[in-house]
């Protein structure tokens, strides 16, 4: 099964960098030429090109919701990510838009997309580090993945 | 005082909150545009190589990183004092014409298309893309997909890297392309300029041919008589990667030109207290406030202006469209921000076309591709079209090229004055006493800024949601009156 591991977000804006931090602890892990590990700072169509042709996707992202706590990870769907920071940039579409483009235009959409996404506290201030809160969540969210690509 | 609250604006990277404010007797008072502001950049910046910053700077946006690193790179080259080779020019602007392509055309068919394929008036669940594909046809849907891949191809295979290109060095580029890849490239620049056409004449049928848009484009409610900034080349055509900045007055007359190395003597940045984000404006006329006219330093830098500001396009094709256009307006300069939209095909069409001339120079696959630097960097501003506006890099250095300071002018923050006068003009125009606020007539006062294709990433950074857009009506006295909202859960 061709899957593909997609960290998203700004690996320069604090904790907005948390997805691609992820992906690539991720990627350190893996060697199976099945799988491809990559990071991306784009959203809506681009995000589109990215996921065509593979079967399986798993993407990491920031997230900012109302009540959350700073490092707290969440599994989601397409359906349900609409709080993710990347997968909904506002300048393009959102996931669930690009998604269903892609089916309407009969491209090869991935059969199963799983979202993880880490609550982040500070994406205002250009720094190469998260937070402590947010680095101390990398471990948990890394297991996560990895238990998500064998199931 | 009555507030409408709309947040964030739907469709616009960045998270930003446009206010208006009623008076007693239910008009518009006042209408103010936020945006939250990232911090630290130039801390982030000091200390290290400048050689770096082509990297680092295209980071600060998803939206467009090809215009920051081709920013830098510049700023590099005027840092260096070293003047790249012609293979490494033209390398770099057939790489900047493959990104002008395809942003032009996520701008188009994604942002502005729905407005006017689907009307103004649709329910929003409707209005955005997949409406205009299932509109106009699978075909076009098809069409759109295929031209931003190719050109994404083309960005990956010049610049050594998908989105973030890692090819530009103080004196040229890092890597030639070869022959193989140059017929490629050939292919999908001929393609480009077919697609160009095709969306020229997709706006024709859609908007030109439609008399109540065209009556729109046309109407006071959507006009700013302002200066225009644009880069030009030596001929004063239009030009995304190298030459002069040009100003014109909103008669149409030159007003200044200037080497990017001057910008400081003509540009000054306003302050207002009710938002992080400055205002640009030009120091010789000075800032006389939120104002249209010849006496108000206020400029504006979109496909439009930079159409006012240059005697014509450099290419054929664009040339001819470019004189429809002034012509359908009614003669040059113009002034009409919903035909942005339609500039933005004409450059669009101009970035194709400038493909397949560079692709096609006998330089273009030489390996002279870089200038070695040998003098002392001291200080270098490096200036390019973004495709939101004129974005500019200023980097001193120490004599070791570490960065002492780093100034970016990007290309929204230019437009930002002229945004906030074209919001508050459609909300005047358009919310008027015992008027009742539908959301159809919101979507007319984001349809006054979206032809800016704003970006606020560089600026600022978006902010969670999937742009749920929530308008909160208060009455005088500060109580909630009414909550109109969309797409929030």
């Amino acid at each position: 099964m061709k899957t593909l591991v997609l960290g998203t977000g700004n690996p320069i804006l604090s904790d907005d960098g948390v997805g691609i931090k992820v992906a690539q602890e991720v990627g350190e892990k893996l060697n199976d030429p099945q799988i491809t590990v990559a990071e991306t700072s784009e959203a809506g169509l681009r995000l589109l090109d990215s996921i065509v042709g593979y079967d399986k996707v798993i993407i990491i992202d920031a997230i900012q919701t109302k009540k959350g706590k700073a490092g707290q990870i969440y599994r989601m769907k397409p359906e349900d990510f609409s709080y993710a920071k990347h997968l909904s940039s506002p300048h393009q579409i959102n996931l669930v838009t690009a998604l269903e483009l892609g089916k309407m235009l009969n491209l090869m959409m991935p059969q199963k997309i799983t979202i993880f996404t880490v609550e982040a506290k500070d994406i205002t201030n250009f720094s190469e580090k998260c937070t402590p809160e947010v680095e101390q969540a990398i471990p948990e969210a890394v297991k996560m993945v990895l238990e998500e690509l064998v199931g | 005082m009555k507030k409408i609250m709309i947040d964030p604006i739907t469709r616009l990277e960045g998270h930003g909150k446009i206010a208006i404010f009623l008076n007693d007797d239910g008009g518009v008072a006042n209408v103010y545009f936020q945006v939250p502001e990232l911090r630290g950049f130039e801390k982030f910046s000091e200390g290290r190589p400048a050689e770096d910053m082509p990297q680092i700077t295209q980071r600060i946006c998803g939206v467009c990183p090809e215009a920051h690193h081709m920013a830098s790179t510049k700023a590099l080259d005027a840092l260096f004092h070293v003047e790249p080779t012609s293979t490494a020019k033209k390398l770099r602007e057939l790489l900047y014409s493959a990104f002008y392509v395809t942003d032009h055309t996520t701008h188009f068919y994604i942002l502005a298309a729905p407005d006017f394929v689907m009307g103004p008036d649709a329910p929003p669940a409707e209005r955005n893309i997949l409406g205009v594909i299932a509109k106009v046809g699978l075909e076009l849907g098809g069409a759109v997909i295929r031209t931003r891949h190719e050109n994404h191809w083309v960005i990956q295979t010049i610049g050594g890297r998908p989105i973030h290109p890692c090819f530009g060095l103080p004196g040229g580029v890092s890597k030639a392309i070869n022959e193989e890849e140059r017929a490629k490239i050939e292919e999908i620049a001929k393609s480009s300029v077919e697609f160009g056409k095709l969306s020229l004449k997709v706006f024709d049928d859609v908007v030109l041919k439609n008399k109540e848009y065209l009556d729109m484009v046309l109407s006071d409610t959507f006009t700013h008589r302002t200066y225009s900034m644009g880069l030009v080349d030596e001929n004063n055509k239009v030009n995304f990667y190298d030459g002069k900045v040009r100003v014109v007055d909103p008669e149409g007359k030159e007003f200044c030109k200037y080497a990017p190395r001057d910008y400081l003597e003509h540009v000054a940045e306003h302050v207002e207290p009710w938002t992080y984000l400055k205002f640009p404006y030009l120091k010789n006329v000075g800032w006389k406030g939120f104002v249209d006219g010849k006496d108000s330093g206020v400029y504006r830098c979109t496909p439009q202006s930079r159409l006012n500001a240059a005697d014509g396009m450099a290419t054929p094709l664009a040339q001819e469209e470019y004189e429809k256009m002034y012509s359908t307006l009614g003669g040059k300069p113009a002034h009409y921000t919903l035909a942005t939209h339609w500039a933005r095909l004409i450059e669009l069409l101009y970035a194709a076309e400038r493909m397949v001339e560079l692709v096609r120079d006998p330089e273009i696959t030489s390996p002279d591709i870089r200038t070695i630097p040998t003098a002392t960097p001291d200080e270098g501003i490096g200036i390019v079209e973004a495709p939101r506006g004129t974005l500019t890099h200023h980097y001193i250095t120490d004599e070791r090229g570490i960065i002492k300071k780093c100034n970016l002018i990007v290309g929204t923050t230019n437009n930002h004055a002229a945004i906030s006068m074209s919001i508050k003009k459609a909300a005047v125009d358009l919310i008027k006493p015992g008027k009742e606020i539908t959301e159809g007539l919101l979507n007319r006062i984001e349809m006054a800024w979206r032809p800016y294709d704003l970006c606020l990433a560089c600026a600022t950074h978006s902010l969670p949601g999937q742009a749920p857009l929530e308008v909160t009506i208060y009455d005088a006295q500060g109580n909630e009156l009414k909550k109109l909202s969309q797409g929030i859960s």
